[in-house]
């Protein structure tokens, strides 16, 4: 890999959040890295502040209770942290797009598949609703849902756990990000569909060279799909490694005890 | 064509419920409702006279046999004449119902509207100042006494201690034979007079009524707005208007539009109750309230017969835009 910039660089980003008991440093201090194409994974136990740094790559942390305490964020030349709510609408689902973990309820039940990704393609795009219902039919196609023609006039509860999350992933990727962040895609999943829909973010990332950033607290997903890995635990990051070499030689204790949980679940 | 075959089974299985509600209102009127006889009469009746009233009044026939005239009544619809007036309870009905509409609706749809409205302003802004000011106004509105408010504004608008802008109480006459009106001026003196007499009421009702509407709705909505869909659409670049408008909205329509429909019928009747009287509206509260007192039976009858049977229909009403709401809705379970 040439040294060209990194697509994504967060310095020294801290955020916390305002509880009843005080105030919890949900994120500490991290930097991390992420070149153009590179897919990266954060693993992690939950709260140890992987999906709030998912979250605020896209200054979707709410505030009240959330802050950003300090920090930098450039994904593709913008300084993140700097644009306004309303700037942001611009880079959310365009630049950079989400998927979230539960495919039940992360689409809204009283439309339609073809509204909610007509909606996405042309809060971005110009182009008509007849040519963003086309666009979306593509996409539905492209993530291996049949029959798209029939599905875009479905609602979501008639579509199984799998497609539902397939569709998220179509509509991520509806208009070109050059960043997807897919927080525990599969987590919600049955084991067999897990691989599927995992197999197919792999596919399309390296298809469409995009840069991903994969949370999720499962190590045996990051192998499969992820170069890199960033381990985090109580919102530091503890290591950052390639894969192979984290499996071989964790450095840091709390990486071995979660590599030990894997295979002992395993054997 | 589901929705037609749920709407006729719908109103197959009514048939029991609106026998339950005339049983029942048909006892506590029988039992608990005045006996006319006697007001009839006078001080100085002689046993005689009296056997021979209540002969006339139907008191000497057993429960049964008075329940089953009242059942014939219900399902000819007709009700016979009012013991006060001795007009026919259905051209009461035909006269005073749709003037109690024209009061009643303006009111209805204003403070729906608005409750909606405003609780979509106080969610979207949750725990800021427009959230506490919409809820301030909303918690005083709540507290104020129904008939204080309604001569707190009689105050205010009818007499010359305030604005002095409406009449006190009252309602439109036809306009007088002398004068010879022609169409539009006809129209004119409608819509003037109409207005005129109904503002007050309407301002009332929708004070009394925004208050405990706006807080239902503004609870509704802000449990939407916690939900999964609204941090994808976020997630995805859509403007915060249109996730409140089109997303959330859509979705808190269900329970929103379940109370709205249910309010309908105590809005028109029982809310009309008291407003009516206080305005003197010739509505059918008006005359529901004066048959209450009088005791004139046919009229009551009719008036309960009708809410019931207005009831049912709003229900399958409520069912049927649940299913053009929600898509997850069967009719078939």
């Amino acid at each position: 890999m040439a040294q060209e910039k990194p697509l994504l660089t967060v310095e020294n980003l801290s955020v916390e959040f305002t509880t009843d008991s005080g105030v919890v440093k949900a994120v500490d201090d991290i930097s991390f890295e992420v070149a153009a194409g590179e897919p990266v994974g954060i693993v992690g136990e939950s709260g140890s502040g992987k999906s709030v740094t998912a979250l605020t790559l896209l200054q979707l942390v709410p505030d009240p209770p959330g802050r950003i305490t300090s920090g930098r964020i450039e994904l593709d030349g913008i300084d993140i942290l700097s644009k306004s709510q309303a700037e942001m609408r611009q880079i959310r689902g365009d630049l950079a797009s989400m998927i979230f973990q539960e495919p039940m309820t992360a689409l809204n039940p009283v439309f339609t598949i073809g509204n909610q990704m007509t909606e996405v393609i042309r809060v971005h795009r110009k182009v008509s609703k007849k040519q963003a219902l086309q666009l979306a039919i593509q996409m539905l196609d492209t993530v291996n849902i049949p029959s798209p023609e029939k599905r875009v006039k479905q609602y979501p509860h008639e579509l199984s756990g799998g497609q539902r999350q397939r569709v998220m992933i179509a509509m991520a990727l509806s208009c070109d990000p050059k960043l997807l962040i897919a927080d525990e895609p599969s987590t919600a999943l049955d084991v067999t569909v897990q691989a599927q829909v995992l197999k197919e973010i792999h596919r399309l990332q390296e298809e469409r060279n995009m840069s991903m950033i994969l949370i999720t607290h499962d190590l045996g997903v990051v192998a499969e799909t992820c170069k890199r890995v960033i381990v985090m635990y109580k919102g530091k990051i503890v290591e950052v490694a390639e894969t192979k070499e984290l499996f071989r030689n964790p450095q840091h204790p709390y990486t071995r005890t979660l590599l030990d949980s894997v295979l002992t679940l395993r054997d | 064509m589901e929705t037609i075959q749920y709407a006729i089974r719908k109103l197959l299985y009514s048939i029991p419920l609106l026998f339950g509600v005339t049983l029942i209102a048909f006892t506590l009127m029988v039992y608990f409702g005045p006996d006319l006889t006697y007001s009839l009469l006078g001080k100085s009746a002689t046993p005689e006279q009296i056997e021979s009233v209540r002969k006339q009044l139907g008191y000497d026939q057993p429960f049964l046999e008075r329940y089953l005239m009242f059942l014939k009544e219900v399902v000819t619809f007709d009700f016979g004449n009012s013991i006060s007036t001795g007009e026919k309870v259905s051209s009461i009905l035909a006269r005073t119902v749709p003037v109690s509409f024209a009061v009643a609706l303006p009111a209805f749809i204003i403070s729906n509207v608005l409750g909606v409205g405003l609780a979509l302003i106080a969610a979207y802004h949750r725990g800021k100042l427009w959230d506490k000011s919409v809820m301030v106004f909303a918690v005083v509105g709540m507290s104020m006494s129904y008939l204080m408010i309604v001569i707190a504004f009689q105050v205010i608008f009818s007499t010359s201690y305030g604005l002095n802008w409406f009449p006190v109480q009252g309602w439109v006459d036809p306009i007088p034979d002398y004068i010879d009106a022609g169409f539009f001026e006809t129209i004119y003196y409608y819509w003037y007079y109409y207005w005129l007499y109904v503002t007050v009421p309407t301002l009332t009702s929708i004070f009394v009524s925004l208050g405990y509407n706006t807080r239902f709705f503004r609870a509704v909505i802000v449990e939407e707005m916690n939900r999964d869909y609204v941090r994808t659409a976020k997630a995805y670049g859509i403007g915060n208007g249109r996730i409140m408008v089109k997303h959330v909205l859509k979705n808190a329509m269900i329970p929103i539009i379940t109370r709205i429909i249910i309010s309908l019928p105590f809005v028109i009747i029982a809310g009309n109750l008291v407003l009516e009287n206080f305005f003197g509206i010739p509505g059918v509260g008006l005359v529901t309230y004066d048959a209450i007192t009088n005791g004139d039976l046919p009229v009551v009858k009719a008036v309960v017969t009708w809410t019931a049977i207005i009831y049912v229909f709003a229900l399958i009403l409520t069912d049927i835009a649940y299913k053009l709401i929600d898509p997850r809705v069967s009719f078939t379970k």
